[in-house]
């Protein structure tokens, strides 16, 4: 599922989102990410990497062409997403879910993570940027 | 006779003892009194993605490691030519920031500006504080020694620092930072030399927020004294604090070109150009 948002609406959500989420201040820049791009996929998870300096959501996610693909989603720290809710088991392999991210400015298959939205409507991170 | 001497002086006796006991207590008691309580957990309370003077930022919400965002300290010409040659870096996502390695602290004074939690834990002879991001430690030593000689100190991350208690202020001199050579103050890529000598006043303000006053004078760096307030919220009781090791799951390594790569779960790059 993608929404095409337009790149205004998407400068001004993605200044909101940074407000909150503060992405990658912990440890490295985020200039990789293209923060003009927001994406929202359905996705399995394969592994939910809680570590520092920053989890990693590794997800499948189906391409144009059907074929699946492996994404690399990099959240914040730990410490401070389980200030947030977070805990050790937040995705497991196999959930299903709905996950919004910034991705790579090189086209490769990772993103900066913004939101997700799970099969009984539990969301982590942000989701009110999703159009309902 | 001897014994009615005894008897006759005893009450005062008793009364001189008491009157000691007591005074030594009030000492004592005022001692531990007028050092503050800032037990707990903190966080900073400015953001900006940890720009390290928000009062100078351009533009005003615009966030470290952001092409084009900057502060505006009174810098020397040479510095700022050093400061413009490292926002190039920025721009071209090629700034090396020391703490990107997972190896090296943030030191002081930019410990003061870091993402994740804080504590500030008083001892009348020493004043410690923890960031729970790096992590850091600053030891403020308020036992009323002096600076170290010059030939007894060398670079550090946080420095010698000595201080005194001004009331509920504490007052502490922070001399022999590393500097440049390999800490910034921000991701934007501002830096001091290691002869930075910072006047730090720390205490809690009306509003209970713990309010860092800083005063940065460098003859290499700066034309003159270069002012920065930094604040902390304390969080509800209760709130963790915990371990954080940067190199225990790093994906993000920094290449020697100073580009951070993404490694993908088999631990190769998935950056399609790197160097």
């Amino acid at each position: 599922m993608n929404y095409n948002l337009s790149f205004t609406r998407n400068i001004v959500l993605v200044y909101l989102l940074l407000s909150y989420f503060q992405f990658a201040a912990a440890h490295h820049s985020s200039a990789m990410f293209d923060k003009t791009d927001i994406r929202t996929s359905s996705a399995t998870i394969k592994e939910f990497q809680w570590a520092n300096p920053h989890v990693w959501i590794q997800v499948y996610i189906i391409n144009s062409d059907q074929m699946r693909e492996e994404w690399s989603i990099e959240g914040i720290g730990i410490n401070t997403l389980f200030r947030r809710g977070w805990r050790p088991n937040s995705f497991v392999a196999g959930d299903l879910i709905q996950i919004s991210f910034n991705p790579m400015l090189d086209g490769t298959n990772a993103g900066a993570f913004i939101g997700a939205k799970f099969e009984d409507g539990k969301i982590l991170g942000k989701w009110e940027h999703i159009k309902k | 006779m001897k014994i009615k001497i005894h008897i006759l002086f005893l009450p005062s006796y008793i009364l001189m003892n008491c009157l000691l006991i007591f005074l030594c207590s009030t000492a004592i008691a005022q001692d531990i009194k007028i050092l503050p309580d800032w037990s707990g957990i903190w966080e900073r309370y400015e953001g900006n993605g940890g720009m390290f003077d928000i009062a100078t930022t351009q533009p005003p919400d615009g966030r470290a490691g952001n092409p084009g965002v900057r502060q505006f300290p009174p810098l020397t010409k040479f510095w700022e030519k050093k400061y413009k040659q490292n926002l190039e870096l920025v721009a071209r996502d090629r700034l090396p920031d020391p703490i990107s390695i997972c190896g090296t602290p943030a030191g002081y004074p930019r410990l003061l500006a870091l993402p994740d939690v804080y504590e500030f834990i008083i001892r009348e002879e020493k004043t410690w504080i923890i960031t729970e991001n790096g992590p850091n430690i600053m030891r403020i030593y308020t036992d009323g020694r002096t600076l170290p000689e010059i030939n007894e100190r060398w670079p550090t991350y946080t420095g010698e620092s000595v201080g005194t208690w001004d009331q509920e202020v504490l007052v502490f001199t922070t001399v022999s930072m590393i500097g440049e050579k390999n800490t910034v103050l921000d991701r934007s890529g501002l830096t001091l030399s290691d002869q930075a000598e910072i006047s730090t006043r720390l205490f809690q303000n009306e509003e209970g927020l713990l309010r860092a006053e800083l005063s940065i004078i460098d003859p290499i760096a700066l034309t003159e004294p270069w002012k920065v307030i930094r604040h902390f919220r304390k969080l509800p009781p209760g709130t963790r604090i915990f371990d954080y090791a940067c190199a225990e799951n790093n994906r993000n390594p920094v290449t020697s070109s100073g580009k951070t790569l993404t490694l993908g779960p088999d631990g190769n790059p998935i950056d399609i150009n790197f160097d």
